[in-house]
């Protein structure tokens, strides 16, 4: 057993709201400058959609991720012998119009024009080249379904729906979404850093978040095709890629990564999981319907008196396990299993987690009165508008069992608190759904406490950074602390 | 390092004192070594227009050439040869005319010490009963149909020059030949015979080719002394036979490399059809049209 421990998130689909703040924290904290205007770190799509970059999720295009091969698996995008052909181009990245040509708008205009009969305007320009642009599409282009007869329809997720399944899903009065906010998975098994011929990706040890060494990063590309995800962007000003970095200044002095912080739906939960690294190989090979429970089962439960020991002589901090025990994520994930991994079959082991969102109670105007379509309460999921087929595509690899847990057991304890709250559903009924459901009453509050009325110390529980222990395994700490600090990161022109 | 001569001026005025003394010291070595060399400048630069005691070649026999002119002018016709040809010197000018209008040029590495040393080996094989710079020796014998032939094959290396030198054809092309003709890096030489004055003249620029280009390729290369007189042969019969320049060959070379760039730019696309060429577009398109 290789205890090591992994920072991780879990995102309440539920509870988005898609106001996108979150990308704006980021984007301000982090891609604001030359050369990085077109990533987004954190961004938030509508599915069905086509997402950011324009169909991301299709790697028969573009190639991310594993794939199964003779028994063991290898990248799709390149290998040792595969890149010689392709040494200083990457054919299957996306382009600048597959993420979108920045913009920002010419607002000197509406002060300097001169007295015409029209109203001066303030024209597009592209940040790029600084020309004047017509705008094609954004990195939300899609958004809440607009332009949905070509965004939402070429959703990558509606491959094996019914032609009837998909018809629905476009009819006029019973269009339907969810948002699905996107940062950098810090997957186990990283295509990503499987690719860089520089070895600039790596995957810090102390808590798993996956960085580009600026230094060493020689700009070849990689792994931007490699990312199933997208999630790694090439910055055209510096000539090297960029990524999310889990906030990791912040996580260090014991702050929420911007994303998580600025949250207004207050869907993100972050936590430490402690995972068994011997066994990554292995899951990561595994028949695709095997993979999400060989996937929680790498999962370790942190009050095991076996794991804290394994975990203690692999040089876990007590600080990291204690807080493991905490961990918001642990219980979605784990404990009551009731948050999924996005697109496990691209076997790179994502570490962030989805709870998939209940849709929406199917209602009709009925003249002035509001007609349920289902009876009940609670409209039934498996007639849901978006099928469960398209939840299990982006949630389980296809797997339809897994998000029919998920929502049944979801669907069960909102049961069971109405009949505690308003007592109009028979108290036995719900109880009996709850253990259909595989749950308790006791789980039920649980996921009641989490979901509803978790404060901030309850989503975000994660352990003082211990960057010393981390140092110490390949320097000095002191002479680590007298070697950074005040300084230059750069010779100044002048000479020193 | 660097950093550190940036710093110090004492280490600047070193390194300063370095490099000039290495310089001073290569300049030296190097004018020594050629000086104490002159017979072979004199081959690799001289012999192909001029003999001693073997009569004229492009340019007159040097045979004591110290009785027809001072030491001094001849150092410097040979620093300065198109300099002193503008100046009007009669006796330049009457060379010039001797030699139908060929100029002598300022040969590489030329210096005044180089200049002295070649005159002063002149001067000791004038007076010897036969210089080593006599001429090639080619022999005298008529030339024949085969030789031709062989020249032929030698030109267009069809038959491998025996020091492995590049065949003739690499650069050059002469008016008989079809199809998109020869090299056009270097002249057509089928007046070569004509321009170089004959089997002598051709015979002697052929052991040792003296222009800028042929001279650094033959000098390691050199054409077989059995090998001149096919070529000689060859280039003669050309001279003599003197077609027209094929005025289309220019032409269709042009064309052919157009054609033959565009058929694998179309190749290339067939092959590599399936390539990425983005994704959002052709989606909207599709959608839009499809």
């Amino acid at each position: 057993m290789d205890v090591r421990s992994q920072i991780s998130m879990v995102f309440h689909l539920d509870k988005c709201i898609g106001c996108h703040t979150c990308s704006i924290a980021c984007k301000n904290i982090w891609t604001d400058r030359k050369g990085t205007e077109y990533m987004w770190w954190n961004n938030v799509e509508t599915k069905p959609g086509t997402g950011y970059p324009t169909r991301w999720e299709d790697q028969e295009k573009y190639k991310g991720g594993w794939e199964k091969l003779n028994g063991s698996i290898r990248l799709r995008s390149t290998g040792k012998s595969r890149i010689i052909p392709n040494i200083f181009h990457h054919p299957h990245q996306p382009g600048m119009d597959d993420y979108y040509e920045p913009w920002t708008y010419k607002y000197d205009e509406l002060f300097t024009a001169p007295e015409g009969n029209d109203q001066p305007t303030a024209r597009p320009i592209s940040m790029v080249t600084g020309k004047y642009i017509d705008i094609e599409a954004g990195p939300n282009w899609d958004d809440d379904l607009s332009g949905s007869p070509v965004y939402a329809a070429n959703d990558p997720n509606l491959k094996g729906l019914t032609e009837e399944q998909k018809m629905q899903l476009s009819a006029i009065e019973r269009l339907v979404f969810f948002y699905f906010p996107r940062i950098c998975n810090h997957c186990l098994n990283p295509s990503c850093v499987a690719s860089c011929p520089s070895g600039a990706l790596h995957k810090r040890g102390e808590d798993g978040i996956v960085l580009v060494d600026q230094e060493r990063c020689r700009g070849w590309r990689s792994c931007i095709p490699a990312c199933p995800y997208k999630k790694t962007y090439y910055n055209w000003q510096t000539g090297k890629s960029e990524k999310c970095i889990l906030c990791f200044p912040r996580i260090e002095t014991g702050q929420a990564p911007a994303c998580f912080h600025s949250c207004v739906g207050r869907i993100r939960y972050l936590g430490v999981l402690l995972y068994d690294a011997d066994k990554i190989e292995d899951v990561a090979n595994l028949p695709s319907d095997e993979l999400i429970d060989a996937h929680r089962d790498m999962i370790l439960n942190p009050h095991d008196p076996e794991v804290i020991k394994a975990a203690k002589a692999n040089g876990v901090h007590d600080s990291i396990i204690k807080s493991a025990q905490k961990s918001p994520v642990y219980k979605f994930v784990k404990e009551w299993g009731i948050a999924l991994p996005p697109h496990i079959e691209y076997r790179t082991l994502p570490m962030l987690f989805y709870v998939p969102p209940m849709l929406p109670v199917m209602t009709s105007m009925d003249g002035n009165a509001k007609k349920n379509m289902c009876e009940g309460l609670f409209p039934d999921f498996e007639k849901s508008r978006v099928p469960m087929e398209f939840l299990a595509n982006l949630f389980s690899g296809g797997n339809t069992g897994k998000v029919r847990y998920t929502l049944k057991k979801q669907m069960a304890v909102r049961q069971y608190r109405r009949a505690v709250t308003v007592g109009d559903i028979d108290m036995e009924a719900a109880k009996k759904m709850l253990v259909a459901a595989d749950s308790s009453v006791e789980e039920a509050e649980g996921i009641y406490n989490l979901t509803s009325l978790c404060t901030f110390e309850e989503r975000f529980v994660i352990p003082p950074a211990n960057r010393e222990e981390a140092i110490q395994m390949m320097q000095d700490p002191l002479e680590h602390k007298q070697s950074v600090g005040f300084g230059l990161l750069e010779d100044p022109e002048r000479g020193a | 390092m660097r950093r550190l001569s940036r710093k110090l001026p004492v280490a600047n005025i070193k390194s300063g004192l370095a490099k000039v003394s290495f310089v001073l010291f290569s300049l030296v070595f190097f004018s020594l070594l050629q000086a104490q060399v002159p017979a072979d400048y004199y081959k690799q630069n001289c012999a192909s227009c001029h003999t001693v005691g073997g009569g004229r070649l492009t340019g007159p026999d040097l045979k004591n050439v110290a009785d027809r002119q001072s030491r001094e002018w001849l150092v410097n016709w040979l620093l300065d040869p198109d300099g002193i040809l503008k100046s009007g010197d009669p006796y330049a000018v009457k060379l010039q005319k001797e030699a139908r209008g060929a100029v002598m040029t300022r040969s590489p590495g030329m210096t005044r010490a180089v200049a002295i040393a070649l005159l002063d080996l002149i001067d000791e094989e004038s007076k010897l009963e036969k210089s080593q710079f006599a001429g090639a020796q080619i022999s005298d014998r008529p030339l024949l149909e085969e030789d031709i032939e062989e020249g032929r094959a030698l030109f267009l290396g069809r038959k491998r020059l025996k020091n492995n030198g590049p065949a003739c054809v690499g650069c050059h092309t002469v008016n008989s030949m079809k199809g998109l003709g020869g090299g056009r890096l270097g002249l057509n030489l089928t007046r070569a015979y004509a321009r170089l004055e004959g089997r002598k003249g051709l015979s002697a620029w052929l052991v040792a080719p003296p222009s800028l280009m042929m001279n650094p390729i033959f000098k390691k290369y050199p054409i077989d002394e059995e090998e001149v007189l096919p070529l000689v042969a060859f280039l003669k019969n050309e001279t003599e036979k003197d077609e027209p320049e094929n005025a289309t060959a220019r032409i269709n070379f042009l064309l052919y490399g157009i054609g033959g760039a565009v058929v694998l730019l179309v190749l290339f696309d067939l092959f590599w059809n399936n390539r990425f060429r983005g994704v959002r577009r052709p989606m909207v398109k599709e959608s839009y049209h499809g």
